[in-house]
């Protein structure tokens, strides 16, 4: 599937398939496309190529409104000259639906949602949350082939939103549907998703389990959208049995991999994977170690973030849980372990 | 081939039956005045000889630089009038600010000729102040001519620059001029090297609605013009003239007349398209604390302009009420006038009430999708209809009617000697109105709210009707009830079309300027000031002023 977009293609020879009931997310940087794929689905974006179907149906020959795609949408979009329930009855309506049979579809629909005495409120009278669940409920009650979510979180406030997307998710499970969100915060994604797709300048990155995603991720675009990581660069020295030997400036390390000797590869090395070495500690058996300076602390409470400098060209972002700053500056030099199973190579 | 997607469809259907009424009743009559001007007796022959003959009549070249001459006066005037006033409204505190604002943009909806015609009862060779002057032995002739013409046109104009200008001064981040005094400029200073130069696109796009007005009106003129020539009045005069209609005369002038509109709208499409500053102020500036002395002066200064263009308005309601024998007013109060006035007829009451509400509601009902068309799908179709669209608000009344008496006279379709001819000049006429005010309202109302209720099964053209215009309702009553007291006091086109029967009370109170009716004129004029001010007064919360600033 592909679209364009003037000359610049937005969606470039995207191809998913998407399990029924699954919780699929796509994920990328803002103009990376997945907005625009989203609106595709819905039709609200023209396909210049490609198809989109729902099981056999082929969809994207249908106009928007025969779709029966329930669109959750960032500003939620309730109309403001309806109650809480006749958003809710707005597509029963079009749909034909008999009046007894919409009103109990509403009340039940509403239930789930938690929204069961709002049915006769006004919108204005909502908060982001109770409008955010509206919008879900509209779009539950028309029993979609698949629930399409644009950043729908990203208007509420940091606490809510940690308490939508358990909801969100939870609903989603309960009723098995095939659900479509869209993002830009990978722990968002990494929290609700089955599946997640990176998408960057249009382009899938990587699909797959989030836990996949984060543990292995197939580019250095990936490593990095995904947390933080250190991206160093490198060549490869030769091999130690199975491993790699990767030199950075005077320091080596050893990495799961295939590369060639001499070739220049580079790798990603999660700050919270790196062990610090108390005074005379050694590391587990088949780790890494390396000693360096200690550069700059910042204390966040749980997680302390430390850079350590090796050489005179390289910096590592270090993650420790439960370490005081002050411990660390008494002693100077810092002795650091690492797995090489946690590396990730990526050749080019 | 040209892939057409089913979501055009709808604009698409919207845009085509936009063309082919715009086309039949706009562009049709205009090439048909371009022709007359164009050809020669026998009509099959192009010639220049109708434009050699008209630019080479002193008289003629006269009403072409009378009229701007006129225009760039009032203007000008307007401008120095407008820009104190609005930053005054904007900056200062001024007491009763919000009637002042309600009060300033009323002489933006009432007829101008009727102010035309106070200035005759009051300053004219009779009239009441003439005549007082004189017998103080005070020097004083009349306010005919150019003096006059420029007066009335910058009372009722001024309200163009002004809400523009208001717009403007409250839109500038005021840490911007707070910066130019921290680089140590005073604060006079700082008002004419920043905040004036960020105003000025408004000021100079208010000004030239003003020119435009200026040049299309033909009643302030027809009152007050005596023997200078101007454009759209000999225009009328030679189309319908005594000896025989001479169409290919009257449309040379009237493409002059297009001729200098058009400038003026390139030069506003053009220029100062590009000379938008974007101001990114997050509230409104403060109101600025300044000396009692400045404050009182600021306040007589901005209630002295709006209440004194009020003035005519005033004193024509209360002449209305007085005795008249013949042209001779008399100091008694009396209902006479209006008995005279509705013992013509009732017609043209009854005509002008409902020919109105037809024109109001046919102009929505164009106007609505077509504001839809070109705010929700940008392509080169919408474009070109916003384009057709606002091609009217360069069409000066009386030319508009000339084009369409010249195409429908005759032929296939006949519409002249009916109402409907009336009513169609006056929706084209205010269907650029009614396509702006739509599109500002559409701006206001995010677009995801459509697409939810298409995405949850409502067809497009459904939607439009079930959600988008309830959701326009406030702001489409408000035009309609705009585009209704407008077309109600409407002169240049309704003088050319009407006949018979279907004479309205602009024609009446026209047919008494030229005799000597003034009381049934002042009574008439009453009327009309009636039939604006409380509709709109009904109204008034439902409306926005800038809308006021679009007719």
């Amino acid at each position: 599937m592909s679209r364009s977009f003037g000359t610049v293609r937005a969606v470039d020879d995207v191809s998913l398939e998407i399990q029924d009931g699954e919780f699929f997310t796509l994920l990328g940087p803002s103009g990376c496309g997945k907005t625009t794929l989203l609106r595709t689905i819905a039709g609200f974006a023209d396909l210049s190529a490609g198809q989109i179907r729902f099981g056999q149906k082929r969809i994207d020959t249908l106009p928007p409104h025969r779709r029966n795609t329930g669109m959750v949408f960032q500003n939620y979009a309730i109309f403001p000259n309806l109650t809480v329930g006749g958003n809710v009855a707005y597509g029963l309506k079009a749909r034909s639906v008999p009046e007894v049979q919409i009103k109990e579809r509403v009340a039940r629909v509403l239930r789930l949602v938690h929204l069961d005495t709002y049915g006769d409120r006004w919108p204005h009278q909502l908060s982001g949350g109770q409008l955010q669940r509206v919008a879900i409920a509209r779009c539950l009650v028309i029993e979609p082939e698949v629930l399409l979510l644009d950043e729908p979180l990203s208007n509420l406030d940091a606490k809510l939103r940690v308490e939508m997307r358990a909801e969100i998710r939870e609903l989603q499970q309960q009723l098995k549907i095939t659900a479509i969100y869209v993002t830009h915060d990978q722990e968002e994604a990494l929290a609700m998703s089955d599946r997640i797709a990176v998408m960057r300048a249009g382009k899938l990155e990587q699909v797959a389990r989030p836990q996949d995603i984060y543990r292995a991720p197939a580019t250095p675009f990936v490593a990095e959208f995904m947390g933080t990581t250190n991206l160093l660069r490198g060549t490869v020295a030769g091999r130690a049995g199975e491993a790699l030997r990767i030199r950075v400036g005077q320091q080596e390390f050893c990495a799961a991999g295939k590369a060639g000797e001499g070739e220049s590869v580079s790798f990603s090395l999660r700050p919270e994977t790196i062990r610090l070495l108390g005074p005379g500690e050694t590391p587990p058996t088949g780790w890494g170690a390396f000693e360096a300076r200690l550069g700059s602390v910042e204390f966040l409470g749980a997680i302390t973030r430390i850079e350590l400098q090796i050489g005179n060209d390289t910096m590592l972002r270090v993650a420790s849980l439960d370490v005081l700053p002050d411990e660390l500056k008494a002693r100077g030099r810092i002795a650091a372990a690492y797995d090489p199973r946690r590396i990730t190579v990526f050749r080019g | 081939m040209i892939a057409i997607s089913r979501r055009d469809t709808f604009p698409l259907a919207i845009a085509i039956l936009a063309f082919a009424f715009l086309g039949l009743f706009l562009l049709y009559p205009l090439l048909n005045v371009f022709g007359a001007s164009f050809l020669d007796r026998t009509g099959t022959h192009f010639t220049l000889a109708n434009y050699a003959r008209m630019l080479s009549s002193s008289f003629y070249l006269g009403s072409l630089s009378n009229s701007l001459i006129l225009g760039a006066l009032s203007t000008l005037l307007t401008i120095v009038l407008g820009v104190p006033l609005a930053f005054c409204l904007a900056r200062l505190p001024i007491p009763g600010k919000s009637l002042l604002l309600a009060l300033a943009s009323l002489p933006l909806v009432l007829p101008s000729f009727v102010a035309a015609y106070a200035l005759v009862l009051l300053l004219g060779r009779a009239g009441v102040i003439t005549r007082f002057l004189r017998d103080s032995g005070i020097p004083f002739t009349s306010i005919y001519g150019m003096t006059g013409m420029t007066i009335v046109f910058t009372m009722t104009l001024f309200p163009f620059v002004v809400f523009p200008a208001l717009a403007a001064f409250k839109a500038i981040d005021v840490s911007v001029e707070e910066a130019g005094q921290n680089l140590g400029s005073s604060r006079w200073r700082t008002f004419w090297t920043v905040t004036l130069p960020v105003v000025m696109p408004a000021v100079l796009a208010g000004g030239l609605l003003v020119f435009i007005d200026v040049i299309e009106s033909f009643g302030v003129p027809f009152v007050l013009a005596e023997d200078k020539p101007i454009l759209a009045v000999e225009a009328y005069k030679l189309f319908v003239g005594e000896t025989g209609g001479n169409p290919a005369s009257a449309g040379v002038l009237g493409v002059l007349l297009i001729v200098c509109t058009a400038i003026a709208l390139l030069i506003q499409r053009y220029y100062l398209g590009r000379r938008r500053f974007s101001t990114a102020a997050r509230r409104a500036p403060p109101e600025l604390v300044v000396k009692p002395w400045l404050r009182r002066l600021a306040s007589v200064y901005s209630w002295g302009v709006v209440l004194i263009a009020l003035v005519p308005f005033f004193a024509i309601i209360v002449i209305s009420f007085m005795e008249f024998r013949g042209p001779v007013m008399h100091p008694n109060l009396s209902l006479d006038n209006f008995r005279d006035l509705l013992n013509q007829s009732w017609r043209p009451l009854i005509n002008t009430l409902t020919l109105s509400t037809a024109a109001a509601i046919m102009a929505a009902a164009i106007g609505v999708p077509i504001g839809f068309a070109i705010t929700r799908f940008r392509s080169r179709i919408s474009d070109l209809l916003d384009v057709i669209a606002m091609t009217p608000f360069a069409v000066a009344g009386t030319v508009l009617a000339i084009g369409l008496i010249i195409s429908f006279n005759s032929g296939w379709l006949v519409l002249t000697g009916g109402w409907l001819i009336l009513v169609i000049a006056w929706v084209v006429r205010k269907i650029p109105f009614n396509v702006r005010a739509s599109a500002a309202i559409l701006h206001q109302i995010d677009p995801s709210l459509e697409e939810a209720s298409i995405n949850l099964g409502v067809s497009p053209l459904m939607t439009f009707a079930r959600l988008t215009v309830p959701l326009m309702m406030g702001g489409i009553i408000g035009g309609m009830v705009l585009t209704w007291v407008t077309v109600a006091s409407e002169l240049s086109s309704t003088v050319v079309l009407y006949s018979g029967p279907w004479a309205t009370m602009t024609v009446v109170m026209f047919q008494a300027l030229e005799s000597t009716g003034a009381g049934v004129a002042s009574a008439a004029a009453t009327v009309l000031i009636v039939f604006t001010v409380l509709p709109v007064a009904l109204i008034y919360r439902l409306l926005r002023r800038h809308e006021l600033g679009m007719m």
